[in-house]
């Protein structure tokens, strides 16, 4: 297994730059996870590593190794495509073995390199099927078989998980989990799903419009989001945001009420803010708590133990609370929420936190 | 469903097409093979004759010499097409289907546009080209120093019927071009993406992934490139006349059933041993697709992707 590093990294598509000066490195053997909305290049950057994209400008090095000028098949890495990409005039076994096939290895030990992966991955009784002839779940494991089999450096996957099904999606994951464990790979992967990235990463990259926004542990990007940007991605539903102004003593939030908080050092008393709140550190105020908030109820929406509450505040600003078990509100009540101190995040006029 | 509305609505929806279809394919069809059968007499009258035009067709010498001589050459025109046309067809597509090919819409428009044009226009070129007198095939090859190459080839018995099967070959490239074409774009690209990472080029990833995955469509042009060939007949006529000279040199199915149908110069017309002809025709050519269906179609596969 190796380090990827990425350093200055440049693509254009014609005029249009869709990478912009990406800096990213992937340690030995960890589980790096990018995330970002649709068209932000997600999928080109991980096509770059493969090599699939030739890149505009900057290096990609891959075990100390720079790859920019290498084909695919010499950076010793492997690639599961969002559609499979199963070869259909194949089976299993050809298909899993066909790059080894072209590298010149031998085929006994091209045999053994299937079964190897093929006891892994419970893909034994498949191997002489057809891709048509296999469910949506098992071709999934066949394109990650055909990724192990070559013994890559790195493996990359693009949305692998994005054409199965719920319940087997949350297999499927814990099935990639335990593979990275047991394989110490080096793994780059992208995906849509916040739960695929909060539970597979050992670092999540945010992307957005071609920029790393953000990299970090899970929950260091969780709880110190570095700005309006991530902290409104990471996270489901979103964090509340509320616009304010620095007063020595806290934040004024006009009418919504002023709040008597300790300010970060960065706070300039007199400047514009966001707060950000996420709606599991916004409850519903049973006593008289120190940062509240009045409110109405929109919607209670009630998913069993735990549910939201969607709230219109007295500036008309809206946001969501987290609520356990019945608080016995409904729509059109009146009722007040308190802002937990420890969780509030502040970000300046540009974007960026107050740290 | 009552029956009665079932059986209206079946009337109206198959009605139409089987009406048209028994009008214009089956009624000719069955016509015509009944007409073998008949002989024609000089008064004009027909007489029941059994198989005797085909024992006729096939072991007289006046009838069967021109008979295997025209079957021979449709069998030589229609080698031509599958080695030279086909091929060249698929290379064609797959260079058409090059990610990183400018002009492809130009390439691919002049390329099919023969294929739209008159074949009398295309034989009327051809032969201006090739005129051992003004043509300007002569003056090319001799810019060149290779005026020794140069031969009367459509007038010679040797090359006549090669040199129009390359005429046709020329005019119909498109068609093999653009069928081949379509089936490789169906090909998803994330396919070719991953037999990039295992490690093929791409002349390999053509050969092995593009390639088996396109048989079917290669399959439907062979028989497409079949029938229209035991079916052909204008661009010999265009170029030739009914004669399809030199000395039957370019004679195929087509212009022997027309010139025994209709007739030609001191040859009268026969409606019968003309039928016979085309009932050959319609049985080879039936030969030729049964084989392709139970031989060959079984072993292809064909992909949803
Ligand atoms: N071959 C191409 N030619 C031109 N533009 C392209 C090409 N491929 C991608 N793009 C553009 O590059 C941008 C990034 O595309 P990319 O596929 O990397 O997005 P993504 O983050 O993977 O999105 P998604 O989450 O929807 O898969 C998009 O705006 C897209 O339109
Ligand atoms: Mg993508």
């Amino acid at each position: 297994m190796a380090e990827v590093r990425i350093e200055k990294l440049r693509k254009s598509f014609g005029a249009v730059e869709v990478l912009k000066d990406i800096d990213l490195t992937v340690e030995d053997g960890a589980f790096v996870v990018l995330v970002g909305p649709s068209g932000c290049g997600k999928s080109t950057l991980l096509r770059s590593i493969a090599g699939l994209e030739p890149v505009s400008d900057g290096i990609i090095t891959i075990g100390g190794r720079k790859v920019n000028d290498l084909a695919p098949a010499q950076r010793e890495i492997a690639m599961v495509f969002q559609s499979y990409a199963l070869y259909p005039h194949m089976d299993v076994a050809a298909n899993m073995g066909f790059g080894l096939r072209f590298a010149g290895t031998p085929k006994a030990e091209i045999a053994a390199r299937v079964a190897e992966a093929a006891r892994i991955l419970q893909l034994e009784p498949l191997l002489k099927r057809r891709p048509r002839e296999l469910s949506g779940g098992q071709r999934q494991r066949v394109a990650i078989g055909r990724a192990i089999v070559r013994k890559p450096q790195v493996f990359l996957f693009d949305e692998p998980l994005s054409n199965l099904d719920a319940a087997l999606r949350i297999n499927t994951r814990v099935e990639i989990a335990k593979l990275h464990k047991l394989l110490a790979a080096t793994i780059v992967y992208v995906t849509h799903d916040q739960v695929e990235a909060m539970t597979l990463a050992d670092k999540i990259v945010v992307m957005n419009q071609g920029r790393v926004e953000q990299q970090g542990k899970p929950l260091e990007l969780y709880y110190r989001p570095a700005n309006l940007f991530v902290a409104g991605f990471i996270g489901s539903p979103a964090m509340n945001f509320l616009p304010g102004k620095v007063t020595p003593g806290g934040v004024d939030l006009g009418a919504d009420g002023a709040l008597a908080l300790p300010l970060p050092a960065g706070a300039v008393p007199g400047s514009a803010v966001t707060l950000g709140v996420r709606p599991e550190h916004m409850r519903i105020a049973g006593t008289a708590d120190g940062l509240r908030i009045d409110a109405t109820v929109e919607l209670v929406e009630r998913l069993g133990e735990m549910g939201y509450v969607h709230l219109r505040l007295p500036s008309g600003a809206v946001a969501i609370a987290e609520i356990r078990g019945d608080v016995g509100l409904g729509t059109g009540d009146r009722t007040s929420v308190a802002l937990d101190p420890a969780h509030l995040h502040l970000f300046g006029a540009d974007g960026h936190r107050i740290a | 469903m009552p029956q009665g509305t079932y059986l209206r609505l079946l009337v109206f929806f198959l009605g139409p097409a089987l009406v048209l279809y028994s009008v214009f394919s089956i009624y000719p069809l069955l016509a015509t093979i009944l007409n073998s059968l008949y002989s024609h007499q000089k008064d004009g009258s027909f007489l029941w004759n059994g198989l005797g035009n085909f024992h006729t067709l096939l072991f007289d010498p006046t009838w069967s010499e021109p008979f295997w001589n025209a079957l021979k050459n449709n069998f030589v025109f229609f080698l031509i097409h599958m080695l030279v046309q086909n091929p060249v067809g698929l290379m064609l597509a797959a260079l058409l289907s090059l990610p990183r090919l400018r002009f492809r819409a130009t390439y691919r428009t002049l390329i099919f546009m023969p294929t739209m044009l008159s074949v009398v226009v295309i034989g009327f070129a051809w032969q201006l080209i090739l005129s051992p007198l003004w043509g300007i095939a002569k003056m090319f090859l001799q810019t060149f120093g290779l005026g020794f190459l140069f031969a009367p080839w459509l007038g010679e018995e040797s090359s006549a019927l090669i040199t129009v099967s390359l005429i046709s070959v020329w005019q119909f490239v498109g068609i093999p071009m653009i069928l081949i074409y379509t089936a490789l774009l169906a090909i998803p690209d994330e396919l070719i993406d991953a037999a990039t990472v295992d490690g093929l080029n791409q002349f390999q990833a053509f050969f092995w992934v593009k390639l088996p995955l396109i048989w079917p469509t290669i399959g439907l042009v062979s028989v497409l490139t079949f029938v229209n060939n035991f079916n052909a007949f204008d661009l010999i006529y265009a170029m030739k006349g009914a004669l399809a000279g030199p000395n039957f040199a370019t004679d195929i199915m087509g212009t022997l059933f027309y010139r025994t149908f209709f007739g030609n110069q001191l040859q009268l017309g026969d409606p019968s041993m003309g039928s016979t002809i085309a009932t050959m025709m319609f049985l080879i050519i039936l030969i030729g697709i049964m084989v392709y269906l139970f031989l060959v179609q079984r072993r292809i596969q064909r992909y949803s992707f």
